[in-house]
């Protein structure tokens, strides 16, 4: 489907991308990781034509992509860049409609495709199709930028980090929709990341560059088994840990950064806590610092008042861990509620740190490669 | 003679924006400090600036006389609006952490103000500053008609005469002051930004 | 009363001129300056350049460009109008230059991937997002000309000026009010209605950025 054959860039002196050769099949999921500034941005941007080769060709369906024109090239290629980058002028339907537009489809084709896909990402048409970009959460925006990339069902889809600046929570529940959307539309997609858990969770074949140069090339499984160098091994280590799986605790997979307040705090002050931080819910916490419960985003909106502090709000009993519980114990509880997270705690009932999907799909794949080494 | 004209529209200039800031910094100050005010100086200053020049400084000559005190006056209150406007704006941009530290510390506003958010508001103030003195160097060519002299004696002679070489000096006169004073502050507030960023 | 009955056909001739000069040369002035804006954009090492000249340029006085257009010209209302068009050229020109050039990269750079040529994204992208911009400068040229059309009385070209030029010369506050009130009272007007234009052709999307 798309093909690299020895494809060469310079800036000045500098070597960015070197004799690239490989290949993508159709409805393939390849991701392209490695260290900042190793060439991923300048390769997907010569997909597109944003970015002209010094040397070497690409071919798409076995045409060479020089001799195309290059906005109707970018037409049938989807193509999400790392900041987002929605139209701030227009609204989310209009962001959504704008390749179709230029296209030809009818408007009620158009709003047809738009309610459709934004349905997929369980964002309500009604709700939001006539916001602006700057109406909405990063999280929201993201998926936006996601659906604006798919609109016009391109064969081909690009995305550069489109998960880059997400809270973890968020991050997860996008990669589980791109993955479902995958699927469904059979795509073939390049993305671009620099986490080695994000790649592994979504790719059919990874692609490892380092200063240009393709240094392994492989199924998720294969790179786990047989990273080709040590800087492969060094990225899927960074947040592994070589324990064997069965005596892993809660401790090795919680994040300790979280936030927590005391029940005493204002309401006013929690919400602006949890905007500053992008979070939908905070810790409570005790006098005596032992864990109270969760409040949400939601339960603060049903609340309805922002004057009082957030212990007149009855905390949600989130699932907890003891810290030295096996993880997987703490994971199997995760998947057996609609909870976000697991709390974990110490033996005194204080707050550890808590367990996030995301942290749990990281702990699944570090023990994967542990098995196999 | 002509050097005279110079100095003395120079003086003109010199007077006007020196009173401006003596009353522009406080009402800038007073706009960043109580939200009722604000909407009325911000309000009043850009008013002000709407008045044509000539218009404005004919009305003022109904109170206080042809000369150069009706023109000071004038000038003072065309040249508010970049002055309070970005003294407001400095003050308003201060970066919220540094605030809130000097809160943290202990700090009265009164204090605050003073010794952390002005400073930091300087470079941006001191923009507004060579703002109105560049607008204040052109209107000031207004003068001569409220019997203030100045350039625009020149060059209305000149028109009046069609004596081009006239014209052209009184312009050039003006284009030098209005640069010279536009790179002076430029390269003043270049060294302000650099010494405080030290 | 006798006044109004002296100076009131009178009035409302200058008024009218007077908004004739400053409308007809706004025009002209925003067309042209819209124009070298979106050229000077794609462009911009040499607009780096020619900016910097053209402020030069900015500090020499309307006076004396209907001053010297005068000695060319003559004594016809053309004269007026390009020396305010002219002047009424700058705040545009720039505003809609840094408006272009601020548009940041990733718009651009979304618009292409998208498929859009460089026309679509500068009509659809790039101008919407600098319209906050382009029409701060409009204002500031509006309030300048009305200003500034005050000298088409200092070259016997009637408008405002000519009641404040008289009532200067001889000393009568009451003419001088009569040509100052109306011309601020214009300029006020003016921009309030340009606010009220911005409100409807800036982006909905663009106001709550702010
Ligand atoms: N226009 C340019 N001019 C000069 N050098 C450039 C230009 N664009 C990119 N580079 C350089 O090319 C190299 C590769 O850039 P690229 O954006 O492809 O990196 P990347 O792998 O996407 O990095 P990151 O993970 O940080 O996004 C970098 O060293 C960068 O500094
Ligand atoms: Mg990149």
């Amino acid at each position: 489907m798309i093909r690299f054959e020895n494809v060469r860039k310079k800036y000045g002196d500098t070597v960015i991308l070197d004799n690239l050769s490989f290949n993508i099949e159709p409805g393939e999921f390849v991701v392209l990781i490695g260290p900042s500034g190793c060439g991923k941005t300048t390769t997907l941007k010569s997909i597109n034509r944003l970015i002209t080769p010094d040397q070497g060709k690409i071919f798409i369906d076995g045409q060479d992509i020089s001799e195309v024109n290059p906005v109707k090239l970018r037409r049938k290629i989807g193509y999400v860049i790392q900041q987002i980058g929605l139209f701030p002028n227009m609204t989310i339907e209009q962001n959504i409609g704008i390749v179709p537009k230029r296209l030809k489809y009818s408007k009620s084709k158009i709003k047809e495709i738009t309610r459709e896909l934004m349905e997929m990402v369980d964002m309500s048409f009604e709700d939001y199709a006539h916001k602006y970009p700057s109406e909405l959460s990063g999280g929201q925006q993201q998926r936006i930028g996601v659906l604006r990339a798919l609109a016009a069902s391109p064969p081909i889809v690009l995305m550069d980090e489109p998960f880059g600046a997400l809270d973890p929570l968020t991050r997860s529940t996008l990669q589980d929709e791109i993955v479902k959307l995958h699927k469904k539309l059979k795509k073939t997609i390049v993305f671009v990341t620099h986490d080695m858990n994000e790649a592994l969770d979504l790719a059919d074949k990874i692609i490892f560059m380092e200063k240009g140069e393709i240094v392994q090339m492989a199924t998720p499984d294969e790179m786990l088994a047989h990273p080709a160098s040590a800087l492969i091994r060094d990225f899927m280590r960074k947040s592994s840990s070589s324990a064997d799986s069965s005596d892993l605790t809660a401790a090795d997979f919680m994040k300790t950064k979280f936030f927590s307040v005391y029940k005493k705090r204002s309401i006013r002050e929690c919400t602006d806590l949890m905007a500053r931080q992008h979070i939908d819910s905070l810790l409570i916490k005790n006098d005596d610092n032992t864990y109270a419960g969760i409040v949400t985003i939601r339960a603060i909106k049903k609340h309805g008042k922002s004057s009082g502090s957030i212990g007149d709000i009855t905390p949600h009993v989130n699932i907890t861990s003891n810290i030295s519980e096996n993880a997987k114990e703490s994971f199997d509880k995760l998947y057996a509620t609609d909870d976000n997270y697991v709390v974990v705690l110490e033996d005194d009932n204080t707050i550890a740190g808590i367990i996030t999907k995301t942290g749990m799909a990281t702990a699944m794949a570090d023990t994967l490669w542990g098995d196999m080494q | 003679m002509n050097i005279s004209i110079i100095l003395e529209h120079f003086y003109l200039v010199f007077m006007s924006v020196l009173f401006s800031v003596v009353v522009g910094l406080p009402l800038g100050v007073l706009a960043y400090l109580n939200q009722t005010l604000q909407k009325i100086v911000l309000w009043v200053v850009e008013i002000l600036q709407t008045i044509p020049a000539l218009a404005l400084l004919g009305l003022i000559m109904i109170i206080f006389g042809a000369g150069k005190l009706t023109v000071i006056i004038g000038l003072v209150l065309y040249s508010l609006l970049p002055i309070v406007h970005n003294t407001f704006i400095g003050l308003e941009n201060v970066d919220s952490g540094i605030k809130e530290a000097g809160k943290g510390m202990g700090l009265t506003k009164y204090d605050r103000l003073i010794s952390v958010e002005i400073p930091l508001a300087f470079p941006m103030i001191f923009t507004g500053i060579r703002i109105a003195t560049v607008t204040t160097i052109g209107v000031a060519v207004f003068a001569t008609s409220v019997g203030g002299g100045g350039l625009g004696s020149i060059i209305n002679q000149g028109i009046r005469t069609q004596n081009m070489e006239l014209i052209i000096f009184g312009t050039l006169a003006l284009m030098i002051m209005a640069i010279f004073f536009d790179m002076l502050m430029i390269w003043v507030n270049g060294r302000l930004v650099k010494r405080s960023s030290n | 009363m006798s006044f109004f009955n002296t100076y009131g056909e009178r009035l409302i001739d200058a008024i009218q001129i007077h908004l004739f000069y400053v409308l007809s040369s706004v025009f002209i002035g925003f067309v042209i300056a819209l124009i070298l804006g979106i050229i000077l954009s794609r462009i911009p090492r040499y607009a780096n350049i020619i900016m910097p000249l053209l402020s030069i340029f900015q500090t020499i006085p309307g006076i004396v460009f209907i001053g010297v257009l005068f000695l060319y010209l003559g004594m016809i209302p053309a004269t007026v109008i390009i020396a305010l068009a002219v002047y009424a050229i700058f705040p545009v020109l720039k505003n809609t230059y840094t408006g272009l050039m601020d548009v940041k990269p990733e718009y651009i750079e979304a618009a292409k991937g998208c498929g859009m040529s460089p026309i679509q994204t500068l009509l659809e992208v790039e101008l919407p997002l600098a319209t906050p911009s382009i029409i701060t400068g409009l204002r500031m040229s509006t309030i300048y000309t009305v200003s500034w059309s005050v000298l088409a009385a200092m070259i016997g070209l009637g408008g405002l000026g000519e009641f404040i030029y008289i009532g200067i010369a001889s000393n009568n506050n009451a003419l001088i009010l009569l040509g100052a009130i109306p011309a601020a009272l214009m300029a006020i007007v003016l921009s309030l209605l340009i606010d009220g234009l911005r409100r409807l052709i800036v982006p909905k999307g663009l106001r709550s950025l702010k």
